[in-house]
């Protein structure tokens, strides 16, 4: 047993034994990949378990490796754990699966454990700066603000709109809806010189000094053009800037963080934006994971949805939502696309009972697995900010 | 939700019974006296709200979930009537 | 590292065979880590003998075929057979003895048939109630199983464990809930055990009635690979009240005018002793702001049509206050009841010696006891933990609980639970020792008073099991030769309940 592993085991084992002492499980049911592999060793029993195991010279990080790709960390688990839901804000004592789970990532990259595909994901990163989402098109500095040609957003300014590494590439219809949305409504707002990926989800992968780096990168940028003020439309830029950065500059991180989702909220509220146009669909919500339940917001996605004409609107209340998931998150995609796969086609099968047309997120990185999913059982997946923009009268 | 790093401080205690303290409204807390073996972690206020709310929501959930109505004798408390309970 | 040696018969001739029956490496997993994470339950665990308990070989069967394969498998090679569905027990069924085989029924989570008309559910063993009763809402009914542990524990091992529910006293146990079984016994055949000969019989007097002894065997008679279930109408109201008392016996007498009142829709009584509540003053909401004159309470529930409930919540609420006890409110009614369908202890509800917060393990007994007993039994346990916390320091009483235990009669035995917070992290060969030592003493007070050592979770853990054959008591041989009928090599879940001593 190495001294890496004694000393992880000594980090983490006060949160190991959160759990093990308890061991109740009631993390199992609402866990996206336990609902599809029934496999006990992707519990977060099992993943807290590994520690005290390591601990005792039970297991080896070799041992547990392959388990702890098993996670999208979309945070149902250490909600639901009683230990958090009942007791966790009286001790200020919690548990923390998300935080385990990278911890354990970190130290399979340090001790030889790398995951193929994780690996090669993090060298492009490392080279390209912004994450490889267009698979063999390399992405590139050159081309990130791409999908902001003919709106004329300037560079800079004391408010800075970040874009996602997969909204920027891929997803491009999410960021110019949310854009165009700002602009309807008069709020300025600048890019960043040079955006690098937020940093999350090499963090959430394991690689850890990549992550600070990015962050270190993307501070630095606010900086220099006088950002007071970040909107971040996705919700793991959110949680990355919410978080990650924080913990990563403790005592220096002035900036305000806005959820695009609220931000937006808040216009069509005081009426800077005008939902005029009807849009005749049947809809059901998808709670994105680090909306719902990493941070709690629920409402005002459903209060959008609500505004809009003619919507008929479906709703799946958020608590039966914390065992939902599109399987996007936590690089799993990227390593076992397969469980990815079977958890968004549960997602939209549960949206297609409902008897819907569309199934709407806020989150970009679902709306890929989503869509691949409602592709084949013939539901639409959208944005919101898209479906939005469509009611505002904005063009594409 | 704006999240700004030095609005997460909570306010700070006030005493509610020898090993319960208040800092944010409603949310009752450990003395931290008592953790002294298990330290406290670094929990932000938007976080000890996030689960507050959690908790109150999956309570209402659990009702729903067994009957389709909640009846409840209409009375306050006995033991606290001026306080809520 | 060299993997933790396997304690049976296991090599890589079996491994092969297995591999063989599965046809899916997958599911037969002799690796390291998925051995260790299923070696306990959530009971107190000897984590400084965490290798001892290790299966062999974990099996993730999909079929009641590939189970009967390998249990045949099991039997050529003696090899002993660990069933586990959701691991969430509070005694050791699931915990292997003597390294084996285990069964992990988990993926056999489907919903085989709904039937709405003759009134049953079909499922595998491993399905959980509160997703069971996700997919069954939409129909307007409910298979109202509902234990601490609703929302994780698994309906095979409901089955096997003869599981207690919240609501009993209304909708019945799991025992009265299970209608009939696929079962593969521990020779390997896959037979159906019923009340008679239809799956969906309820009631039948052909031949023996054996599925009372195929629930709550411990895993020790077979293995459920299939389960029709009752579909009750979904309750239309619930109604929740709380009572508090300044004296527990006002309380103990307030829980038998509730429980003897013939009022039918009442689903569950609960009685909170002095020391209960001085424990939830530690960190639930509900309590920490109490007046020092709530001493006991005693919480009741009922569900069911308005028409019915409603009335009756009148007189419920006359019934309550009839012996001095005081309305907790609606909040507290309505929050505290809620959180009962997964009210596991957490472990931060550990206080040491010093009155500091450390994670303790949760040992939750659960005699079953008469009525005219509880005052007395309550006075003897806690003196018994109160013994071993100022001798070890690692031990902590965290109250009683009586709660109705008799299917649809309220007025029957109560399930008695005394909540023990243990430190795991502290155990050792001795103090683990003095643990059981203390087990024992607990669960002899049952016995002393005509109770039994497990109403529900199963004595299946050293402290309890060596005491089955006093409980069982004239029984035993008749217990001892339908065990050794059944399975005559013993490889079904051996060790446990001291059934070894039925090949003696």
């Amino acid at each position: 047993m190495g001294d890496q592993e004694l000393q992880f085991a000594e980090r983490w084992r006060d949160n190991a034994y959160g759990c093990f002492s308890s061991g109740h499980k009631f993390c199992r049911e609402v866990c996206p990949v336990m609902q599809v592999t029934r496999n006990e060793n992707h519990t977060p029993t099992a993943f807290h378990a590994s520690i005290v195991a390591m601990e005792k010279g039970l297991v080896e990080v070799a041992d547990v490796a392959d388990d702890f790709v098993h996670c999208t960390q979309c945070g149902a688990c250490e909600l639901r754990c009683p230990n958090t839901l009942f007791t966790g804000d009286f001790y200020r004592h919690r548990t923390r699966t998300v935080d385990v789970v990278k911890a354990m990532r970190a130290l399979m990259v340090e001790t030889g454990n790398e995951q193929p595909g994780w690996k090669l994901w993090n060298e492009r990163l490392a080279q390209d700066h912004n994450e490889p989402v267009l698979g063999d098109v390399r992405v590139s500095q050159e081309h990130v603000a791409d999908w902001a040609d003919g709106l004329n957003i300037p560079i800079g300014g004391e408010t800075i709109l970040f874009v996602d590494c997969e909204a920027a590439f891929y997803r491009t219809s999410y960021t110019r809806a949310f854009a165009q949305l700002l602009q309807r409504a008069g709020y300025p707002f600048g890019l960043m010189r040079e955006q690098w990926c937020c940093g999350g989800p090499a963090a959430e992968m394991g690689y850890q000094d990549l992550a600070l780096k990015h962050a270190t990168h993307n501070v630095a940028d606010w900086r220099a053009v006088g950002a007071k003020r970040i909107i971040a439309p996705d919700p793991h830029d959110f949680i990355a800037f919410t978080e990650d950065y924080p913990r990563y500059f403790p005592d220096d991180y002035e900036f305000e963080i806005v959820l695009g989702i609220d931000l937006i909220h808040e216009l069509v509220q005081a009426g800077r934006i005008q939902l005029t146009n009807p849009v005749e669909r049947t809809v059901t919500y998808h709670d994105p994971c680090r909306l719902n339940k990493r941070k709690g917001v629920h409402e005002a996605p459903r209060e959008l949805i609500r505004a809009i004409p003619g919507i008929t609107f479906k709703d799946v209340d958020r608590v039966t939502q914390w065992s939902y998931c599109s399987g996007g998150g936590g690089g799993l995609p990227i390593e076992k696309p397969e469980i990815t796969a079977e958890i968004s086609r549960r997602r939209v099968r549960k949206a297609a009972e409902l008897e819907v047309d569309t199934l709407i997120s806020a989150c970009p990185w679902s709306e890929r697995p989503l869509s691949n999913a409602g592709h084949d059982a013939n539901i639409g997946v959208m944005d919101l900010f898209e479906l939005l923009a469509i009611s505002a009268g904005i063009e594409p | 939700m704006i999240f700004r790093l030095g609005e997460q401080t909570p306010p700070p205690a006030k005493r509610i019974t020898d090993t319960v303290i208040e800092r944010l409204e409603h949310q009752y807390e450990v003395d931290p006296g008592l953790m002294q073996i298990t330290p406290q972690q670094d929990m932000p206020v938007w976080d000890s709200r996030r689960i507050f709310n959690a908790r109150w929501d999956h309570l209402d959930w659990m009702h729903a979930h067994f009957a389709d109505e909640v009846l409840l004798a209409g009375e306050e408390s006995e033991t606290m009537p001026e306080e809520h309970s | 590292m060299s993997p933790v040696a396997f304690k049976s018969a296991v090599d890589d001739h079996v491994l092969a065979e297995l591999r063989a029956i599965i046809g899916d490496d997958a599911r037969v997993r002799p690796d390291q880590s998925s051995r260790a994470f299923r070696s306990r339950v959530p009971a107190p665990f000897p984590v400084h003998r965490w290798a001892d308990h290790f299966p062999d070989v974990v099996i993730l069967p999909r079929t009641a075929q590939e189970v009967s394969e390998v249990v045949k498998l099991a039997n050529r090679h003696r090899i002993p057979i660990v069933p586990r569905a959701g691991g969430t027990g509070l005694s050791d069924g699931a915990v292997p003895l003597r390294g084996g085989i285990m069964i992990d029924c988990k993926l056999m989570n489907q919903i085989h048939e709904i039937d709405l008309v003759d009134r049953t559910v079909t499922v595998g063993p491993g399905i959980n109630m509160l997703k069971l009763n996700e997919e069954l809402r939409k129909y307007g009914v409910i298979y109202p199983d509902d234990p601490a542990s609703y929302p994780c524990s698994l309906v095979g091992g409901r089955i096997g464990t003869g599981g207690w529910s919240l609501l009993g006293s209304r909708y019945g146990h799991t025992r009265d809930l299970v209608i009939s079984m696929e079962v593969v016994l521990p020779t390997g055949e896959i037979v159906e055990i019923a009340e008679g000969g239809g799956r969906k019989l309820r009631k039948s007097s052909t031949g023996l009635t054996l599925k009372q002894l195929f629930t709550g065997h411990q895993g020790t008679l077979g293995i459920t690979t299939q389960a029709t279930l009752e579909l009750v109408p979904r309750p239309e109201v619930e109604f929740a009240a709380f009572f508090a008392f300044d004296d527990y016996m006002k309380a103990y007498e307030t829980t038998g005018i509730l429980t003897r009142s013939g009022l039918a829709t009442l689903a569950g009584v609960v009685l909170f002793d002095e020391w209960k509540i001085a424990y939830l003053r530690r960190d639930d909401e509900a309590y920490i702001p109490q007046p020092d004159s709530v001493k006991a309470v005693v919480a009741v529930a009922m569900y069911g049509r308005k028409c019915e409930v409603e009335p009756a919540s009148k007189e419920v609420m006359r019934l309550g206050r009839s012996a001095g006890g005081k309305y907790l409110g609606d909040e507290i009614s309505a929050g505290d009841w809620a959180s009962r369908h997964d009210r596991y202890a957490t472990p931060l509800h550990g206080r040491d010696l010093d009155g500091q917060a450390v994670l303790m393990s949760w040992h939750c007994e659960d005699a079953a006891l008469n009525y005219s007993v509880l005052p007395q039994v309550r006075e003897e346990w806690h003196a018994i933990v109160a013994r071993y916390r100022e001798q070890y320091g690692i031990f902590d009483d965290w109250g009683m609980f009586a709660y109705t235990s008799g299917p649809y009669k309220p007025w029957a035995d109560y399930l008695v639970e005394i909540d023990v917070g243990i430190w795991e992290q502290k155990l050792n060969d001795e103090n683990w020792a003095a643990w059981v030592s203390c087990k024992r003493e607990i669960a002899e007070v049952s016995l002393k008073y005509g109770g039994s050592i497990t109403a529900c979770h199963g004595a299946t853990r050293e402290g309890d099991a060596e005491l089955v054959p006093d409980e069982m008591g004239s029984a035993w041989p008749v217990v001892k030769a339908i065990k050794r009928a059944l399975d005559p090599n013993n490889i079904m879940n051996p060790g446990k309940q001291s059934l070894d001593e039925a090949y003696e």
